[in-house]
């Protein structure tokens, strides 16, 4: 009897976590993005192609965030469901223990950018040394891309002042002269080029190829608590990414729709963006290596954090494999 | 009975570190006090970012608000005097400052980056802007309280404008002055950590310092960072009062 009592009141529970109580509905996901980030383009098709819906997932956006840390808090409070989000960032808040999320999909590789100015005597990254290069905040995928960029060309990070700006500040911070270059996510770098401010140093690509970038991925309680809908979020992230393949131009309209930028500026960007949802553990390793190093987290066993923190088994299944 | 008044600050510290014990209080959203300890351990151990530590960032952020505020009490002292002094001068003045005054010192934030560019200088205008409107309004109306027959006084014994400028109005504004000055640095300090947050050329600041805790996800190191923030604020606070008991003598 007792038993049987439990199970109807978990049932109960459960219900209520996935139904609104007074008008029976369901309770949509909540879901978080970056603003004007062309890496999140799969999401923004998925909202306007209803993929989210047509596989059963009730998508509501939650939260747009100017970075992947802001993001990452709105997790750890509890505020977010899902979401797209850069790798970096999710693995420092997991790691730190702020945030229970996990990866599902990969949403991009590459699509960085280091900038300078139009013209600049930097022509080569040496030259980097006693500049001042701006980046999006700590522990973003671009904070690692410069360290790793100085460190592979043989730059003394030392000499490389590096501060803090939000990329919409950056272009401007460039024209005026008060930093030396910046690393952004695209269609920033696009936008410094399209302006006539910037002209590309190095490319993400040309740092690390086929570095892994931003992610989807799921709070931990709502994904045991509403698998399904996990699933069809996944198989909705699948199909967008493969409509930005099969229509490219289509997906140039939505890009400038949810970034606000012409169409050179997205065109340009979307050239540097690998969208794609396989996961890439090695990738993934690095990063933590990398935190590891800079004392941003602390992270005994790496290859153990990675095995819990990327769940491949959804998108396995959504794809077939 | 000297410290019984920290009896119920003592009684919320060992309350929350029994729930933060007891999980009653997720320790991701509000680390305990013992947990903050630590990461006040590793701000100045540690530093953050890594090899920031924090002493150098207080002395950064204390210098800007030294310059913003030192700006705001040589122009705002003055100006308050003279607007005091001559009905006139307020007259016309006061749409302008009204108008402005209400303005948000961080709804300046861009506007100062592109003035003075990302660093030392917009950071300084930001708290210029937080402290002068406090102690120019205190100043004039300090002036404004002055006991009119302290004027009628000093014309009488035909005191001239000048005497009367630094004899009756200066000293009889002392008292305002310093309480438009403790408001004015408690605004500007509030303002700092704000116009820290963006465009640090240095690296080092204590607004800087929480972001980049917070880019990190370091709770406890955000709310170890917000403790040093207080207490410097509290200790300004302090030493300013000690400087009004010892110029107002009168008062005390």
């Amino acid at each position: 009897m007792k038993k049987f009592t439990l199970m109807i009141c978990f049932s109960i529970l459960f219900s209520l976590q996935i139904k609104d109580v007074v008008t029976g509905e369901e309770i949509p996901i909540r879901m978080g993005y970056l603003q004007s980030d062309i890496h999140q383009l799969a999401c923004w098709v998925a909202m306007e192609k209803g993929f989210y819906e047509k596989n059963g997932a009730n998508a509501q956006v939650a939260g747009i965030f100017k970075a992947g840390p802001e993001e990452m808090s709105a997790f750890a409070a509890g505020a977010l469901d899902m979401g797209y989000v850069g790798e970096a960032p999710a693995t420092t808040a997991v790691a730190n223990r702020v945030a229970k999320a996990t990866v599902l999909a990969q949403v991009n590789t590459e699509g960085s950018a280091i900038m300078v100015k139009k013209g600049s005597p930097i022509q080569k990254p040496a030259d980097l040394a006693g500049k001042t290069i701006a980046i999006p905040g700590h522990s973003t995928v671009q904070d690692f891309l410069l360290q790793k960029a100085l460190r592979k060309f043989k730059v003394d990070p030392k000499k490389v002042s590096i501060i803090v700006l939000k990329p919409p500040e950056m272009i401007g911070a460039l024209k005026t002269d008060q930093i030396d270059g910046f690393i952004a996510w695209e269609p920033y770098p696009a936008k410094a080029q399209t302006m006539g401010v910037g002209q590309v140093l190095l490319t993400s690509n040309q740092i690390w190829k086929n570095h892994p970038c931003c992610v989807l991925i799921a709070d931990d309680g709502f994904r045991k608590l509403r698998p399904s809908h996990v699933e069809g979020m996944v198989k909705a992230h699948v199909e967008a990414t493969d409509f930005i393949h099969k229509f490219p131009d289509d997906a140039v309209k939505i890009g400038m729709k949810y970034t606000g930028m012409d169409e050179e500026t997205v065109r340009t960007a979307m050239k540097n963006v690998n969208y794609t949802y396989e996961l890439s553990i090695d990738g993934e390793t690095e990063y933590v290596d990398f935190l590891s190093r800079l004392k941003y987290i602390d992270v005994p066993h790496a290859e153990t954090f990675v095995n819990r923190f990327i769940d491949p088994g959804v998108l396995e299944k959504v794809v077939g494999k | 009975m000297k410290f019984d008044r920290y009896i119920l600050l003592l009684i919320l510290l060992i309350l929350w570190q029994v729930l933060c014990g007891l999980e009653v209080i997720p320790t991701h959203l509000l680390p305990s006090p013992f947990k903050i300890l630590l990461g006040l351990k590793d701000l100045v151990i540690i530093g953050m970012p890594p090899g920031h530590l924090l002493p150098n960032h207080v002395l950064y952020s204390l210098y800007r608000v030294g310059l913003g505020f030192f700006a705001a009490v040589l122009l705002g002292i003055p100006a308050g005097l003279l607007l005091g002094w001559s009905p006139g001068l307020r007259r016309i003045t006061n749409p302008l400052v009204e108008l402005v005054r209400p303005i948000p010192p961080l709804a300046w934030i861009p506007i100062a980056i592109l003035w003075f560019g990302i660093g030392m200088k917009s950071a300084a205008f930001i708290i210029f802007l937080g402290a002068f409107f406090p102690i120019l309004l205190n100043t004039v109306s300090g002036v404004l309280a002055i006991n009119p027959i302290y004027f009628e006084v000093a014309q009488t014994l035909n005191a001239k404008k000048k005497d009367i400028f630094f004899k009756v109005l200066i000293p009889g504004s002392i008292p305002s002055i310093f309480v438009g000055m403790r408001i004015g640095v408690g605004i500007g300090w509030m303002t700092l950590v704000a116009a820290e947050f963006t465009g640090v050329r240095t690296g080092y600041g204590l607004g800087y310092m929480i972001m980049t805790a917070r880019d990190i996800q370091r709770p406890d190191e955000i709310l170890a960072g917000m403790l040093v923030i207080g207490l410097i604020g509290y200790l300004i606070n302090g030493g300013l009062k000690a400087c009004e008991r010892r110029f107002v003598k009168w008062r005390a």
